[in-house]
């Protein structure tokens, strides 16, 4: 891996890093408010983008900004790197930085507010925080339960360690977009 | 540490067979209760069937295989020693039913005699209701995961009368055991069938239609990048649509219709078309 690159996993990798290629490609990776990316995009209208969207409704992305060629969820990977990609051009240029930073993306085709794992993996996490708010069971419990009883590579809290900004964002961002009740996150997911 | 040795569990279908199994491995004599003889018959041949075979495959050796046979037996609930530590009913899912079956269960054993349920489904505290006033202590939850032999998780569920004394010392011994206990309150789902309720809900969500390419694409990004061992709607076909939908509409009444537990749409509709998964060949997918 390039570590000059500064693109890491886990909890350091939530804040805004960019990876600029062949003076004509752009990665952004990390977390930003809506304003943020969309800022960003405006500054870089010049360039080709392919950005971490994990929270945001990536259609309305594509329809404001035509040069955002393909947007991705990293802010949940972890020693694997394996992240949701979804392109719409640019796929080989893309595909082949990813792999260069020692990323495995996985493409999709389905473009969904919140990705396929972290929109999935959001709502495990917001009822347990639910639970454990309303004293069913402890944390360590809790993730014990999810690893042991239904096979779950990881309980809970371990995904949500770190990343609760990030699961509320993504969350009050489904409840906006839906008006689904379904999506108001726990108080504890501060 | 509490001893636990000797154990009896009633019902002998697949789950209770499993836990009978499961207390065996760990060299405590088990009884095993059934109404059918023809089911008890069935289940203590596929236990020793299943011992056999670990044996050969050397994961057992034959003296413990020979002594673990020793240990489980079958019996009529009369016949049953009145001094077990641990009784378990794994019977139907039938509050009424279990009900009828502990107050039997409380005036054959012991007083100091532990009586628990396997039930997935209802409160510990309405169950508590059959028994008499001095047992309510010693009553509370064990739910197993199937298969029970393989599966470490065991829910140990605080009704609102057990002893937390005896809930922990529960606790402790399962640990020691091997198992992977998690304590858990009184309320519906306890934990696993509340928290994963979302692996199905929120999938169901994001396809909306009846569309299998959208869901093999699902399926497969929930394995690949999320690292679970099969996807939701290949999952559910496998525990079957209608069991599923049984288990979300239960924990969606439970907790008075709230949104995040409310099933799919698509879901009743399946059960209306009786597409109820691999067993009756087309679920969210198709089998031959």
């Amino acid at each position: 891996m390039r570590r000059d690159l500064d693109v890491r996993v886990g909890e350091d990798f939530i804040s805004m890093t960019n990876v600029e290629f062949d003076g004509k490609y752009i990665l952004n990776f990390g977390f930003g408010t809506k304003t943020e990316k969309k800022v960003f995009l405006n500054t870089h209208s010049d360039k080709k983008v392919v950005m971490d969207l994990t929270c945001y409704d990536p259609k309305e992305f594509y329809a404001e900004f035509p040069q955002l060629a393909g947007v991705f969820s990293a802010l949940f990977c972890d020693e694997e790197k394996k992240i949701e990609v979804h392109l719409r051009s640019d796929k080989e240029e893309f595909l082949q930085k990813f792999k260069e930073l020692e990323f495995n993306p996985v493409e999709t085709r389905i473009l969904s507010h919140g990705f396929i794992f972290p929109r999935t993996i959001a709502q495990i996490i917001n009822e347990a925080h639910f639970a454990l708010s309303e004293n069913v069971a402890s944390r360590e419990d809790i993730d014990r339960a999810m690893k042991f009883g239904v096979n779950y590579p990881k309980g809970p809290f371990e995904w949500s360690k770190g990343k609760e900004t990030i699961i509320r964002t993504l969350l009050e961002e489904l409840h906006t977009s839906t008006h689904d009740p379904r999506y108001i996150p726990s108080p504890l997911l501060k | 540490m509490i001893e636990l040795n000797k154990i009896v569990v009633i019902g002998a279908g697949t789950m209770g067979s499993g836990i009978a199994q499961w207390f065996a491995q760990n060299f405590c004599s088990v009884e095993l209760i059934d109404n059918s003889s023809e089911q008890l018959q069935k289940a203590k041949s596929s236990i020793e069937a299943s011992w056999d075979k670990l044996e050969k495959k050397g994961k057992l050796t034959a003296s413990d295989v020979a002594r673990m046979k020793e240990l489980l037996s079958t019996k009529s609930l009369e016949e049953t020693s009145k001094d077990a530590d641990l009784v378990i009913e794994a019977i139907i899912e039938d509050l009424e039913i279990k009900k009828t079956l502990l107050k039997k269960l409380d005036s054959h054993f012991e007083e100091k005699t532990i009586l628990s349920s396997n039930t997935s489904s209802f409160p510990i505290h309405l169950m508590a209701e059959a028994l008499s006033d001095k047992r309510k202590g010693k009553f509370l939850g064990l739910h197993f995961f199937n298969p029970a032999t393989i599966m470490k998780l065991v829910e140990i569920i605080r009704g609102k009368d057990s002893s937390d004394e005896l809930c922990q010392d529960l606790y402790t011994w399962f640990n020691e055991k091997g198992k992977k206990p998690a304590l858990s309150a009184d309320s519906p789902g306890f934990i696993v069938n509340r928290v994963a309720r979302n692996f199905y809900g929120e999938p169901l969500r994001i396809v909306e239609k009846d569309e299998p390419e959208m869901m093999r694409e699902v399926d497969r990004i929930l394995r690949e990048v999320g690292g679970f061992k099969m996807g939701p709607f290949e999952l559910m076909d496998l525990i079957g649509i209608d069991i599923n939908y049984s288990v979300t509409c239960s924990v969606w009444e439970a907790y008075d219709k709230e949104p995040r537990f409310a099933p799919h749409k698509l879901q009743k509709q399946m059960v209306d078309e009786k597409r109820f998964g691999r067993k009756s060949g087309r679920g969210f997918y198709k089998y031959d």
